[in-house]
C-alpha cells in the first residue's frame, strides 16, 4: 500500500475539487448539505439534516388521499379536453393505463376506434319503447320503469343487474372494465351505474379496485412493498438512483422493488436472492442467533448490533462474531482495525476448519458462498437491531439522556444521526457482500481494491456502532452529568462523519465498477487519487465530506508526515494541530 | 374461484331454478337444431345429445354433453363437458373438457344452454382435422384428481378453428 501519496495529495490540496462533485447523483449532492459538520464548530447548531434526507427527490410519496386527488384530477383533465363525462373519461383512462397523454393521442387519432374498443357509445340509446320488457337474464317480464340498461339500451331488471355487478366485483379488478351482459354488445358499464347498484360492501371493494388500478396499472407509480404500508410512490424515471424511501421509513429500489440495494445493481440482487433461496436449507444454521464461545464452548447469543462479542463471566473471552477469532487479533491480521471481511485471509488462517459443521461443507464453492452469505445476513440482522435501537433511542433514551446529562434534546441530535448512519451503512455493507460474491475471482486487483475499501468502511462502522451502542450506555446509567459528555459528543459525531465518508467512497467505487483500480494501476489508491479534496476546517464551503475517505488512520501512515486522530482516526497533516475531521486537539 | 364441482352439488337458488325452468320450456318448444335433451327430474344436470352437422367431419356422429348448473346460475357459468367418448377435436380434450371462452372468462348471464350448444356445434363444424389438442396428455394427467374445467386457467386456442 502506498497510501502515503494519497494522503499527501489530500492534505496538500486546500481547494475543493469541483469535478469531484460535478455529475454526482442527487443523493450525493444532497448529502453535501448534511455534511458540513458545523455542529462540531458550534455546539448550538444541531440543525443538520438527517442522514437519509434528500432535498432533490425524483419521487413523491402518496397517501390514499393524494392518489385519489391525482386520479380525480386526471379524470377531470380528460373530461374537459375531450368534452366527455367523468365516467367516460375514467373508462378511457383505465383502458390506457391512466396515461393522460396516451388517451389524448389515441382519441384524436381515431375517436371512433377508441370508442369501439372501450365500449363508449356516442349517442346513448334509450330502453325499448314498450310498457313491459323482458329481462335478458332472468327472462321475467317487468314494467319498463323497473328496468335499467347501460348506454346501449339492453334492458335487465334491477335484481339481475345487482347480481351481475356483485359477481363481477367479487371476481376481481375485472369489474373495472365491465360491459353490458348482452353477449353481442360491448357497451361499457360505468362507475356511476356500478356505484348506484352495488351493495355497501361491494361498493367499497369497487372503490378499492378503482384506486388500486390508478397505482398498479400506471407505469409511473408503485405501492411501497413494505408489509402493511399503504403509501404509493410516484417516480420520475431518468437520472439519479432508483432508491426510494417511503414515508413508512422503508427503503426500496423502485426498479425491482427489492429493498434498497445501492450500490449493487438490480441483476446482482436478483441473482443473489435466487441463490439464497436455493441454498437456504444449507444456510439455516447460520441464521441461528447462537454460536458456541470459541474458548469455553458455551452458547453465546448475539444481542447487540456490533460484531465485538464478550463472553459472559467468568470466561469473558472477547471475540469476533463473524470469524470467531479473538478480538485482539482484529487488526493487521484481518486486514484492518476490526475489519473482518476478507475471505481469503480467513481461509488461509484456517478459521474455516474450526467447527464440525464447516468441515462438513466440503465444497469450496459452498464455503465461499457461506462466507459472503453469513456476512450479508449478519449485517442484515445488525441493521434490524440498529433500527430497533434507533426507535428506542428516539422514544425513550434521548429523553432520559437529556435529563441525566442536563442537555436539551435538541443538542442530542448527533446521537440520532449516528444511528441513522449505522442503519444506512449496515444496509450498504450488507449488499457489498453480494457484490463481493459476484466479483470474479480472477480480477485480483479489483478484488483487492474492493476488499480494501470494504474493510475500511467496515472497520469505521464497527467503531461507530460500538461507540453508539456501548459507550453511550455509560452516559445513560449515571447519577448526574458526566464531565466528558462533550468529548463523547465529539467522538460520536466524528465517527459518524468519518464513517459516512468511508461508505460514500465505497458506494462510489462500486458504482463505478471499481474502475479506479485500472486507472491507477493498482490497489494502493484509496478511492483513486482524483483529488478527494482535503477539507479545510472552515466549515460550509469546505465540503469536508469529500476529505477523509482515506486510509484509516490506524495504519499505513507515515508518522513523519501525518498524525492519526485519536478520536476519529483521520490522518491529519503534521502541520495541523487540530484534527481536520473532528476538530479535536492533537 | 369457486369449486364448481362443489357448488354444482349445492341446491339451485330460486333465481336459478326459475331461469332454468324458463330455459327448459323454451327448449321444449324450440330446441336448437342438432341437439336432443331428454328431460329428467334433475334440473341441475342436463345431458344433451349432439349430432354432428351434415357436411362436416362429424356428420352422423353422436356425442353427449353434460351440463351442470351452479347454485347461482346464470351469474356463474355452467360446467359443460363431453361425456366419454369425447369428439376428436383440436379444442376438446380426451377427458371431455372443452376449451371455449364462453364457458369460462367470457361467460355472460345473458347466455343460455341453447346459445352454448350453438357455439359448440359451430366449433365442431369448423374443424378440419380430427385430432386432440397438442397438450392433451399433460392436461388430462393434471386433471386426474377430478378437477373441473372451470378451475383451469385457460389460454384460449385460436378461435378460427
Ligand atoms: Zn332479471
Ligand atoms: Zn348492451
Ligand atoms: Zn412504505
Ligand atoms: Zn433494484
Ligand atoms: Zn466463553
Ligand atoms: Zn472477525
Ligand atoms: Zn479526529
Amino acid at each position: 500500500m502506498d497510501s502515503e501519496d494519497d494522503m499527501h495529495d489530500a492534505n496538500d490540496a486546500e481547494s475543493v475539487d469541483d469535478d469531484f462533485y460535478s455529475g454526482e447523483t442527487a443523493m450525493d449532492s444532497d448529502d453535501g448539505d448534511a455534511a458540513d459538520y458545523e455542529f462540531i464548530d458550534n455546539d448550538s447548531d444541531d440543525s443538520n439534516d438527517l442522514v437519509s434526507h434528500r432535498s432533490q427527490q425524483n419521487y413523491t410519496i402518496l397517501n390514499e388521499t393524494d392518489i385519489q386527488l391525482r386520479q380525480e384530477d386526471d379524470i377531470m383533465k380528460i373530461a374537459s379536453i375531450l368534452s366527455i363525462s367523468d365516467v367516460a373519461a375514467a373508462i378511457l383512462l383505465r383502458h390506457y393505463n391512466w396515461s393522460v397523454s396516451k388517451v389524448n393521442d389515441e382519441w384524436f387519432a381515431d375517436e371512433e376506434k377508441v370508442r369501439r374498443v372501450v365500449g363508449l357509445l356516442e349517442e346513448p340509446r334509450p330502453l325499448p319503447n314498450a310498457k313491459e320488457l323482458t329481462c335478458g337474464i332472468c327472462f321475467e317480464v317487468y314494467p319498463c320503469d323497473s328496468m335499467s340498461s347501460a348506454a346501449c339500451g339492453h334492458p335487465f331488471c334491477v335484481t339481475c343487474w345487482q347480481g351481475y355487478i356483485s359477481t363481477a366485483i367479487n371476481d376481481g379488478p375485472g369489474c373495472l372494465t365491465l360491459r353490458c351482459p348482452d353477449p353481442s354488445c360491448g357497451a361499457a358499464v360505468g362507475k356511476d351505474m356500478i356505484v348506484s347498484l352495488a351493495s355497501h360492501d361491494d361498493r367499497e371493494k369497487y372503490r378499492r379496485y378503482f384506486l388500486r388500478s390508478f397505482v398498479e396499472d400506471n407505469r409511473k407509480t408503485k405501492w411501497c412493498p413494505a408489509p402493511g404500508c399503504d403509501y404509493a410512490v410516484d417516480f420520475i424515471v431518468g437520472g439519479g438512483t432508483f432508491d426510494v424511501t417511503c414515508r413508512c421509513s422503508y427503503s426500496f429500489c423502485w426498479n425491482c422493488t427489492e429493498e434498497a440495494h445501492r450500490p449493487v445493481d438490480c441483476d446482482t440482487v436478483s441473482k443473489w436472492i435466487m441463490k439464497n433461496s436455493a441454498e437456504s436449507e444449507n444456510m439455516n444454521w447460520i441464521l441461528a442467533n447462537s454460536k458456541p464461545c470459541p474458548k469455553c464452548k458455551r452458547p453465546i447469543e448475539k444481542n447487540q448490533g456490533c460484531m465485538h462479542i464478550t463472553c459472559t463471566p467468568p470466561c469473558k473471552f472477547e471475540f469476533c462474531w463473524l470469524c470467531l477469532g479473538a478480538w485482539a487479533d482484529h487488526g493487521e491480521r484481518t486486514g484492518g482495525f476490526y475489519a473482518c471481511n476478507r475471505y481469503e485471509a480467513a481461509k488461509q488462517e484456517g478459521v474455516y476448519d474450526d467447527t464440525e459443521k464447516r468441515r462438513e461443507m466440503a465444497k469450496n464453492s459452498l464455503e465461499r458462498y457461506t462466507h459472503y452469505y453469513e456476512r450479508w445476513a449478519t449485517n442484515q440482522s445488525s441493521r434490524q437491531k440498529a433500527l430497533a435501537d434507533l426507535q428506542q433511542m428516539q422514544s425513550i433514551h434521548l429523553e432520559k439522556l437529556s435529563d441525566k446529562q442536563c442537555q436539551p434534546e435538541s443538542q442530542l441530535k448527533f446521537i440520532t444521526e449516528a444511528w441513522l448512519q449505522i442503519v444506512e451503512c449496515r444496509r450498504v455493507l450488507k449488499w457489498t457482500y453480494a457484490y463481493g460474491y459476484y466479483l470474479p475471482e480472477h480480477e485480483h486487483a479489483k478484488r483487492q481494491f474492493f476488499e480494501y475499501l470494504q474493510g475500511e468502511a467496515e472497520s469505521g462502522l464497527e467503531r461507530l456502532h460500538q461507540c453508539a451502542e456501548k459507550e453511550l450506555q455509560g452516559y445513560l446509567n449515571v447519577e448526574g452529568p458526566s464531565k466528558d459528555f462533550n468529548e463523547f459528543r465529539m467522538k460520536l459525531a466524528g465517527l459518524t462523519s468519518v464513517t459516512r465518508n468511508y461508505f460514500e467512497n465505497l458506494v462510489r467505487a462500486l458504482e463505478n465498477g471499481l474502475s479506479d483500480v485500472d486507472a491507477h494501476g493498482g490497489t494502493s489508491r484509496i478511492g483513486g487519487s482524483r483529488s478527494l479534496g482535503a477539507g479545510s476546517s472552515k466549515g460550509r464551503t469546505s465540503r469536508s465530506k469529500g476529505t477523509s475517505a482515506r486510509s484509516s488512520g490506524s495504519r499505513n501512515i507515515d508518522d513523519s508526515v501525518h498524525w492519526s486522530c485519536e478520536y476519529c482516526t483521520f490522518a491529519n497533516a503534521k502541520s495541523a494541530t487540530i484534527c481536520q475531521m473532528c476538530q479535536q486537539r492533537r | 374461484m369457486t369449486d364448481s364441482s362443489v357448488s354444482s352439488r349445492k341446491v339451485l337458488s330460486k333465481i336459478a331454478t326459475n331461469r332454468l325452468q324458463k330455459e327448459l320450456t323454451e327448449w321444449q318448444i324450440n330446441p336448437p337444431s342438432g341437439f336432443t335433451h331428454k328431460v329428467t327430474d334433475n334440473l341441475q344436470r342436463w345431458v344433451i345429445e349432439v349430432n354432428g352437422a351434415q357436411g362436416t367431419i362429424y356428420d352422423n356422429e353422436k356425442y353427449q354433453l353434460q351440463v351442470d348448473f351452479p347454485e347461482n346460475y346464470p351469474m356463474e357459468a355452467p360446467q359443460v363437458i363431453f361425456l366419454h367418448p369425447a369428439p376428436l377435436h383440436p379444442h376438446i380434450y380426451s377427458n371431455g373438457h372443452i376449451c371455449l371462452d364462453i364457458l369460462y372468462d367470457s361467460w355472460s348471464p345473458a347466455m343460455t344452454v341453447g346459445s352454448i350448444c350453438i357455439s359448440i356445434l359451430s366449433m365442431l363444424s369448423s374443424s378440419t382435422a380430427k385430432e386432440r389438442p397438442e397438450d392433451n396428455d399433460r392436461y388430462v394427467k393434471n386433471c386426474r384428481n377430478g378437477r373441473s374445467p372451470k378451475e383451469t386457467r385457460w389460454w384460449f386456442h385460436d378461435d378460427k378453428v
